[in-house]
C-alpha cells in the first residue's frame, strides 16, 4: 500500500469574526485554495477565553440552503434554534450535523450557563456541500452526542478514534451523509498510533486541535495548523508526540459546477437567486429573535 | 476599480476607452472601513460616490436620536447628498455598512464629461430622471403603502440586502419599527412556507 504524503501544512489564516461570538480562521475556501470536496467551507475557531456576559454573544437568525452545516465543539458549549423546529446544545466533545438542503433557518449562540461564566471556546464548523440530486431534499437535523459515539479504542493505551461519519476498522460513524464522508476525532494519548486508509480519490486533511503528531515519521505539525494531503497514496499513519486531537476529514469530491452566495451553495446563478428570492419570501420559515 | 466604472457607463451608453479617458482625471478610488462614516450632516461635501464593491448608506438621526434611512448604495450605485450640488450643507450621514471601495466623482462630474463626451448628455438625463422616479415611488410607499408592501417592494429593489444588513436597517428604511417587520416577515412565512 502506498502512503498518501502531505502537500501541504497550512497555518491558521488571520481570523474574523462571525457575529460576536465566533472568532474562526478560514481555512478553505477563502484562507487557502484548496480543493477539499464535498467540504466547501472549514471555519476553524482556535482555543480563546471569553469573558463572562450575561447576554450570550452569537450569530443571529440566517439561511442556508444547498449543504450540511456540520458544527463540532471541543470547548465551551453552543446553543441552537432552527426553522424547523430543532434545537439543542453543543457541549464540548458533541457534533451537530445539520442537513440546510431545501432551505432552513437557524441562529447560534454561546449557550446561557457557559455565557454567564465565561472561559475558553474552541469549535469547528464545516460547511459540506450536497450533490445537485440532494440540494432541494427536506432539511434534517442530526445531534451526536460524545457519549453516545461510535469509537474504536487504540491497542496499548493509545487512546481512540471517534467516528462522526464514515467507517473506521468496520465501526460505522453516528452520522448518516449523502455522499462518502470520513469524519473522525481521533484523540491520541503521548506515543498513540494510527493508521488510516483513504481511496486515492477522497480529498484529505487533518485538523490539528491540539497537541502534536508526527505524520508517516516524516513531519512533526502542531496545534491550530492544517494538514492538506495529496491526492496520491492511500496509508496515512501518525503517532502523537504529546496528548493530542486531530480532526480526520476525507470525502469523495462532487463533481459538479458550483455558485455559492453567502450562505447559499448551489450549482447555478439561477438557483442562487431563486434561493434569495425564496428566503425573501419567506419561504424558508420562520424563527424568533 | 475605475474600470468598474467605465463597465457600468459602456453598459448604459456607446463611450470608447480613449472618451473614458479623457473625463476619468478627476476620479478617484477610495476605501473605507466597515462602519466609517465618509460623510457627515452639515458637510458641503464637493462629492458623489459611485460603490465598486460593498455597501453604503445614506441617513438622517432626527430630534429623538433615531436613524432614518433614505438609501442603500450596494455595488453599481451611485449616492450623493443633492443638497451639495447647491452649495448647502449635507443633511444626510453617509457610513459604509461594508468594507467598501468607492469611485469618487466631483459633483458636477457628469455635466463636465457630458461637455467633453456628449453621448453622456442623454444618460445623465435618463438616470436623473430615474432618481426622480425613485424618489416619488419611495415617497409614495411611505405615504400609502402598508408595511407589506413596502417590504415587497424592498426586496425586488434591494434583492439581497436582506442578507447584508440588519433588521433594524430595513425597518430603518422601510419607516416601520423592527417589530412591523418581524410580523411581515412572519406572515409571509405563514403564507408561503411549505415544510
Amino acid at each position: 500500500m502506498e502512503k498518501k504524503q502531505i502537500g501541504k501544512v497550512l497555518k491558521a489564516p488571520a481570523p474574523h469574526m462571525v457575529g460576536d461570538g465566533f472568532r474562526v480562521h478560514n481555512f478553505f475556501p477563502s484562507g487557502y485554495k484548496i480543493d477539499m470536496s464535498p467540504f466547501f467551507l472549514m471555519d476553524y475557531g482556535s482555543k480563546i477565553e471569553f469573558s463572562a456576559r450575561k447576554e450570550p454573544r452569537g450569530v443571529g437568525i440566517h439561511p442556508h440552503r444547498g449543504f450540511e452545516t456540520v458544527t463540532i465543539a471541543y470547548h465551551g458549549a453552543v446553543a441552537h434554534h432552527d426553522s424547523s423546529g430543532n434545537s439543542g446544545i453543543i457541549y464540548p466533545g458533541d457534533v451537530q450535523w445539520m442537513t440546510a438542503a431545501s432551505g432552513i433557518l437557524h441562529k447560534e449562540y454561546h449557550e446561557q450557563r457557559y455565557s454567564i461564566q465565561g472561559g475558553p471556546f474552541q469549535m469547528v464548523q464545516l460547511w459540506v456541500n450536497l450533490p445537485a440530486k440532494f440540494k432541494m431534499s427536506k432539511p434534517k437535523y442530526q445531534a451526536i452526542k460524545q457519549a453516545e459515539m461510535a469509537n474504536f479504542v487504540l491497542p496499548e493505551n493509545g487512546g481512540k478514534i471517534e467516528i462522526i461519519a464514515g467507517n473506521f476498522h468496520n465501526i460505522k460513524g453516528n452520522a448518516s451523509t449523502f455522499t462518502p464522508i470520513e469524519m473522525y476525532n481521533a484523540r491520541l494519548n503521548k506515543g498513540g498510533k494510527a493508521d488510516f486508509t483513504f481511496p486515492a480519490s477522497f480529498n484529505t486533511g487533518f485538523m490539528i486541535i491540539e497537541g502534536s503528531i508526527n505524520v508517516n515519521g516524516k513531519e512533526t505539525v502542531h496545534a491550530d495548523n492544517f494538514i492538506y494531503f495529496e491526492d496520491e497514496g492511500t496509508e496515512i499513519h501518525i503517532e502523537a508526540l504529546e496528548d493530542s486531537i486531530i480532526l480526520i476529514l476525507s470525502g469523495e469530491p462532487i463533481d459538479e459546477p458550483i455558485a455559492q452566495y453567502g450562505p447559499f451553495l448551489m450549482n447555478t446563478e439561477a438557483e442562487i437567486n431563486e434561493a434569495i428570492s425564496d428566503y425573501n419570501q419567506g419561504k424558508f420559515g420562520y424563527l424568533e429573535e | 476599480m475605475i474600470s468598474q466604472f467605465k463597465n457600468y457607463l459602456k453598459e448604459k451608453i456607446q463611450i470608447t476607452d480613449e472618451q473614458f479617458d479623457s473625463i476619468s482625471a478627476d476620479l478617484k478610488i477610495k476605501k473605507f472601513d466597515k462602519n466609517e462614516i465618509i460623510q457627515y450632516t452639515g458637510d458641503i461635501s464637493k462629492h458623489g460616490f459611485f460603490v465598486c464593491k460593498g455597501l453604503l448608506r445614506a441617513y438622517s438621526i432626527d430630534s429623538k436620536g433615531k436613524e432614518h434611512i433614505l438609501q442603500f448604495a450596494p455595488e453599481n450605485w451611485l449616492i450623493s447628498d443633492r443638497n451639495n450640488m447647491n452649495n448647502e450643507p449635507s443633511i444626510f450621514f453617509i457610513e459604509a455598512i461594508e468594507a467598501t471601495e468607492v469611485v469618487v466623482m466631483p459633483n458636477d462630474f457628469m455635466e463636465q464629461a457630458a461637455v467633453k463626451v456628449p453621448c453622456l448628455q442623454p444618460m445623465h438625463t435618463r438616470l436623473l430622471s430615474n432618481s426622480i422616479r425613485f424618489m416619488q415611488k419611495r415617497i409614495n410607499m411611505l405615504l400609502s403603502a402598508t408595511a407589506e408592501e413596502r417590504y415587497l417592494d424592498f426586496i425586488k429593489l434591494y434583492p439581497n440586502l436582506t442578507l447584508r444588513v440588519p433588521q433594524w436597517m430595513i425597518a430603518s428604511y422601510l419607516g416601520i419599527t423592527p417589530e412591523s417587520l418581524s410580523r411581515v416577515r412572519k406572515e409571509l412565512a405563514n403564507k408561503h412556507f411549505r415544510p
